[in-house]
């Protein structure tokens, strides 16, 4: 075996040497124009730009939330209001000063951070769908809507809030800090997206359950952005009052949220610039147009809307980048390099029993999917299941990876009690789960899928894409083999099916799992990929000395690879044995083709 | 009592009356139409222009539901039928499509709130209480609908065809049924709904190009709640309509107007499904 | 270049640099709900300003000015008037703001018209206790619109216990808390007081509430136009047929209603049945401008049409339109319209004559008493 050595990790900026120097100049480029466009704009405009800025921030945050991570939010305006409203509020009745502006700062950073952790709570619970999720941000800010009308006056009700004394600062500087502060933010948000852990949250919108599956807690990610959002749009909102005098309720509203959205969807969404454009372009145009042109306006926006929807979905920003760079699909990043891990020590300290499964039942009222099933697997096991249709293999899958689907019973995974665990915790003890159709991160890269498979085991960077990729032999051998080392740089959603089976396989790995779970991995392979298959099962058994579950109906297959198999019918069951028992028993034979004659087997 | 009872249920009544088409469109095709509540202006906006025209009564609910489903049908082939792989988008684009046709109201009718009056006044003594005669027809119009609709369902052809596709859309087209065809006819029917619900309400209150939207959130939560059938759609508005008129009663309207949302959240993280049955 | 040549060339530059001044046009800016709660009085008072806009163009404009107006949507509301005044004051720089709008607007247009500098006349009856020194009112304030119809009630109608229903803002609560001490002052008893948002229309519950109560009348407060309406015709849907005092419905608003607001009790500055010459005229021109387009003259529609008026005579007195000179002049000019002579010299806001009047199921308000050249009292007291 070759030397493997633990190379250290080099993760480097996700900007080359040249690429710093035009950041730099395109700073310097934003803060010259920021100090001097008020001198130059009239004072409407600057007016106007001002405001859009703050609103900006917020279709950022919106951008975050709905183009990265997936959820349609039409909530985030409850934020922006939680913002203004602190501001009113606290300057109302306690006056303007030092003391007070910290106070109102801080009711705004802390009420936006504890209605984004309750949102969020109720919204990404494990089991969730995003159109739950949708639907929880909607009612968000209709809630808080009517908790202000219900305010009297202390939250001034209909007529919001006005007259409060303020920050007292130059029009022109507060046109800075906010331009200054959409510039930090979008900055920031653009580092951070690009990075190791913005790659995950795009998994995360991309294939939620395949997160569950790779060990990551998908529903504590989501909460953290939207408090992190919650909080930004928040400060924006403040900004926003400070200049501008006036908190109204229709600054909190689900209409000013579907606004948002807007701007995000014609800017381009999951692009973060989009979101900067869409904003200023809608709010300046607004504020021009509106006046002169009052119902096309808004007919031009709802009609584009509908285009971009249907047509074009990448938005202004998409547009223009397809234009410019053209359709070629470019390889995206730096090369990536792959490093082996330092191989595990070997099974001596884990004990040998990998599965061991009691009285497993599984009921839907009366009726009975699984029952009194009972089963003990070692490591170097390659156990096949096999059964007729509705047997109840892929629930007996399920409950064995999942703590909450069983109705009864005892399982263990590596020695650990999986109770009423979800997937993610059970992956963590040592669980790999590979699903029949391939399911990988469309529209991330091979190489920043298999990045995402490690995220249990290495913390994502949150402000660089790494260049080194460390994967442990099992992954590395899968994707050498699969020829997928060579793919690196592509998208995930360009590869043949086989390659995508490949890619899932070298993903499990790279969870060093010490159970594998596989349903019909072979269902569309070709005869080659069939065979590349059989052997790395083969040697990931013996060698690695993993367990492997296998469900299949390629009876051929499990012959040939397997060490034991066993028969489910009918939710119980009928047989597990050694496959010369098993292929030459009546009582099989009986159960798939209902002959009760013997037939001749070949021999 | 007795007046809470009733308010509790002709605002039962109103909500189903306007969610049923809401409903119809989600059962069969899963998708949210967003743009119902400008469905229902535009059948308020039917209503004006009948009730100017001079029409009875009697005709003006049939054009409301004409307009309704021509702008529904135009809908389905113009838009939702290229979204139905994109739920979310679809609830955008149908939002965009609700900012539209709210436009083009508001282009046609000017921006003012305008008045329709009701085709019949007055109150109903009831067990000793008098109760606004209109309001208690909202009840019977409920109930109208509700039959008709279960008629259409159960009884006729279209009906079955629509139930074999939302139990399997994939096997329904195997036995030959024009699913796309059963898709259009749905939405028109459900936009008609909307809008038969919009010329409806108007005598009970104003008629501007933004009216639709209060109801479009309540009729939203009560389907999601409601999971899929007309049944537990009725049960859902009785139960949450109910908690509302009791909530604006004895605590405050305000917080009335967000009994529904509120509840129908909470339900629904508890149970997925709703209220539907298995 | 002779000297011929240039003078010839000097008188150009003069002529056309002269008339280009004389054409330069005295903005007057509008911001008005012409959607949202207001949109159904907001048309009536564009055409009133339109009327009176046309009338003194015809007859030379101010100091030579013609006058142009400028009108924006303020959506009823505080975000929407924000955007308006910054249009109007700071894109369109107008030199003045003459508008209607419901409080929340209002409030809301208060900061930017002192950052601007722009004298803002508001011409709708309000709450009362708004002092920006920038703010003139040509229209009523509680001290003078309440007492006649609680005075009214008590006496004609017997009544001794009230319930008050509002929408839920300055207004509507400024105007029922108002209310609400006169009577206890007069001996009477307040039941319920009750409020719905600015755009609520579901007045159900409030109904079902006052009738319980068993109150001897209602008075109510709500943001002029959609608000009322539904308040009435489900109040009348609902059986009610109480004494009904209404605040804040002008006569427009009142025929929209139809037969539904028959026996409302209005107190007013201004009805079209006021027999003056003066209204005489401005009816009959209203009618032939607008024709069949004219929106009913009303109680927030007339004071806008005397406030264009109002600062004419402003700007003539101070000899141009700068805005401290403007201001002051405001207070000692005086304006005879529709509704009599009227000088905004109390605090900025103008004494009124009052008239008590009962809507008919067409509409039209039969007058039943009016009271001459009420104090609005003391409304922006000076600071000591």
């Amino acid at each position: 075996m070759p030397e493997v050595q633990q190379l250290g990790r080099t993760a480097t900026a996700p900007f080359g040497a040249s690429a710093k120097l035009s950041m730099v100049v395109l700073a310097l480029l934003i803060v010259g124009s920021l100090a001097l466009a008020p001198l130059v704009l009239d004072s409407y405009m600057v007016n106007i730009l001002i405001r859009a800025f703050f609103v900006a921030i917020a279709a950022v945050t919106v951008d975050i939330v709905w183009g990265y991570c997936g959820t349609l939010t039409f909530g985030q305006s409850a934020f922006f209001g939680i913002g203004v409203y602190a501001l009113a509020i606290v300057f109302t009745e306690f006056g303007f000063g030092s003391w007070q502006a910290v106070v109102a700062i801080a009711a705004a950073v802390v009420a936006a951070a504890a209605v984004a952790a309750l949102t969020g709570w109720l919204s990404f619970y494990p089991g969730s769908t995003p159109l739950y999720a949708s639907i929880v941000s909607l009612v968000v800010p209709i809630v808080l809507v009517q908790i202000i009308y219900s305010g009297g006056t202390f939250t001034g009700s209909s007529s919001g809030l006005v007259g409060f004394e303020s920050f007292d600062l130059e029009f022109e500087n507060w046109f800075r800090l906010a331009g200054l502060s959409l510039a930090v933010v979008t900055a920031v948000a653009l580092i951070v997206l690009r990075s190791d852990t913005g790659r995950l949250l795009k998994a995360l919108r991309d294939n939620d359950e395949r997160c569950t599956y790779l060990g990551i807690n998908t529903s504590r990610y989501r909460i953290v952005v939207l408090v992190v959002t919650g909080i930004v749009a928040s400060l924006a909102g403040f900004g926003y009052a400070a200049v501008g005098g006036v908190a109204a309720p229709e600054n909190a509203s689900f209409t000013f949220g579907t606004r948002l959205i807007i701007m995000v969807a014609l800017g381009g969404r999951g692009t973060i610039i989009g979101a900067v454009v869409g904003a200023l372009c809608i709010e300046v145009a607004s504020a021009y147009l509106s006046g002169s042109l009052p119902y096309v306006w808004e007919l031009i926006i709802g009609i584009a809307l509908i285009a971009v929807i249907l047509a074009f979905p990448d938005g202004l920003v998409g547009v223009i980048r397809r234009l410019t760079r053209g359709v070629q699909q470019i390889p995206r990043g730096a090369a990536t390099r792959l490093l082996p891990t330092m191989a595990a020590a070997a099974a001596d300290n884990a004990s040998q029993v990998a599965i061991e499964v009691r009285e497993l039942g599984k009921h839907f009222g009366s009726l009975s999917v699984l029952d009194g099933v009972r089963f003990t697997a070692h490591r170097a096991e390659l156990l096949s299941l096999v059964g007729p249709n509705g047997a109840g293999k892929t629930t007996l899958i399920r409950c064995l990876s999942d703590g909450r689907e069983r109705s009864t019973g005892f399982v263990a995974i590596a020695g650990h009690a999986i109770d009423r665990l979800p997937p993610d915790r059970i992956v963590q003890f040592g669980l790999g789960r590979k699903f029949q159709a391939a399911s990988v991160f469309e529209t991330l890269t091979v190489a920043e899928c298999l990045r995402v498979a490690r995220t249990h085991r290495v913390r994502p960077s949150l402000t660089a894409a790494s260049v080194d990729l460390e994967l442990p032999p099992a992954a590395i051998s899968v994707v050498e083999r699969s020829g997928l080392a060579d793919r690196l740089g592509e998208e995930a959603r360009n590869l043949s099916h086989g390659l995508k089976q490949a890619l899932e396989l070298a993903m499990v790995l790279s969870l060093e799992p010490e159970v594998l779970l596989l349903d019909e991995p072979t269902a569309g392979l070709t005869r080659a990929e069939r065979q590349a298959f059989a052997d790395i099962l083969t040697a990931l058994a013996s060698r690695d000395r993993l367990c492997i579950v296998l469900v299949e109906h390629d009876l051929d297959f499990v012959r040939e690879i397997s060490s034991r198999i066993i028969v489910l019918h009918q939710g119980k069951i009928a047989l597990d044995g050694s496959v010369d028992e098993v292929v030459n028993s009546a009582l099989v034979r009986e159960i798939y083709t209902g002959q009760s004659k013997v037939c001749e087997t070949a021999p | 009592m007795l007046t809470v009872a009733l308010d509790a249920v002709t605002t039962a009544a109103l909500l189903f009356i306007i969610s049923s088409g809401l409903l119809i469109v989600f059962g069969v095709m899963k998708i949210i139409n967003f743009a119902h509540a400008a469905f229902v202006t535009v059948g308020a906006y039917a209503a004006l222009v009948g009730a100017r025209l001079g029409l009875p009564w009697v005709l003006v609910l049939p054009l409301a539901f004409i307009a309704g489903a021509a702008c529904g049908g135009l809908t389905e082939i113009t838009i939702v039928r290229r979204l139905y792989q994109r739920p979310l988008d679809a609830i955008l684009a149908t939002w965009g499509l609700g900012t539209v046709i709210g436009q083009i109201i508001t282009l046609i009718f000017g921006r003012e709130v305008q008045f329709v009056q009701a085709p019949f006044t007055g109150t109903i003594d009831l067990l000793g209480v008098d109760y606004s005669a209109y309001r208690i027809a909202m009840i019977a119009a409920a109930v109208i609908v509700a039959l008709v609709f279960a008629g259409l369902l159960n009884g006729t052809r279209l009906g079955l065809s629509t139930r074999a596709v939302i139990m399997n859309e994939m096997l329904a087209q195997g036995l030959g049924v024009d699913s796309a065809r059963v898709r259009l006819l749905t939405f028109a029917i459900g936009s008609g709904l909307a809008a038969l619900s919009g010329a409806l309400i108007t005598p009970l209150s104003s008629v501007d190009p933004n009216m639709g939207l209060p109801w479009l959130i309540g009729a939203f939560m009560l389907v999601m709640v409601s999971g899929g059938s007309l049944l537990t759609l009725a049960v859902s508005c009785l139960v949450l309509g109910g908690l509302q008129v009791i909530v604006s009663t004895f605590i405050n309207p305000i917080l009335g107007g967000l009994t529904i949302a509120i509840c129908a959240a909470i339900v629904l993280r508890i149970r997925p499904e709703g209220f539907a049955r298995a | 270049m002779t000297s011929r040549a240039f003078l010839a060339s000097l008188a150009f530059v003069a002529a056309t640099t002269a008339s280009a001044m004389a054409a330069d046009p005295i903005r007057i800016g509008v911001p008005v709900g012409l959607s949202g709660a207001n949109s159904v009085v907001a048309p009536s008072v564009v055409q009133s300003a339109e009327l009176a806009v046309e009338e003194i163009n015809a007859k030379g404009g101010v100091l030579g000015r013609p006058l142009a107006l400028d009108v924006a949507d303020d959506g009823s509301g505080a975000a929407g008037a924000q955007k308006a005044f910054d249009a109007l004051v700071f894109q369109k720089k107008v030199n003045v703001l003459i508008s209607m709008e419901t409080s929340a607007a209002r409030n809301a247009g208060l900061p930017i018209v002192a950052r601007g500098k722009t004298p803002f006349i508001y011409t709708s009856f309000y709450e009362g206790r708004s002092c920006s020194p920038y703010l003139y009112v040509n229209a009523w304030v509680p001290e003078q619109q309440v007492p006649p119809i609680v005075d009214y009630f008590n006496k004609e109608k017997k009544a001794k216990t009230y319930y008050l229903i509002g929408s839920d803002y300055a207004f509507g609560r400024g105007m029922l808390s108002f209310t609400k001490s006169y009577i206890e002052k007069t001996g009477g008893k307040v039941l319920g007081e009750e409020y719905l948002p600015m755009d609520g229309s579901d007045w159900t519950s409030i109904i079902s509430k006052l009738k319980a109560s068993g109150a001897d009348a209602i008075i109510t407060s709500t943001a002029g136009g959609a608000p009322n309406v539904t308040l009435t015709k489900q109040l009348r849907a609902a059986g009610v047929s109480l004494p009904y005092g209404n605040l804040a419905v002008d006569e427009g608003t009142a025929k929209s209603m139809g037969a539904d607001a028959a026996d409302i009790y209005i107190s007013a500055s201004y009805v079209t049945g006021i027999d003056s010459a003066a209204n005489k005229k401005f009816l009959a021109a209203m009618s032939k401008k607008f024709g069949a387009d004219l929106k009913t003259p009303n109680d927030l529609s007339v004071p806008q049409y005397e406030a264009v008026y109002a600062y004419k005579a402003a700007v003539e007195k101070a000899g141009g339109t700068d805005p401290q000179k403007v201001l002051a002049a405001l207070s000692e000019v005086s304006v005879d319209g529709p509704r009599g002579t009227i000088k905004m010299d109390k605090q900025r806001h103008a004494p009124l004559t009052m008239y008590l009047g009962q809507v008919q199921s067409d509409g039209s308000v039969k007058v039943i008493s009016s009271f001459p050249n009420v104090d609005p009292g003391a409304q922006c007291p000076p600071k000591p």
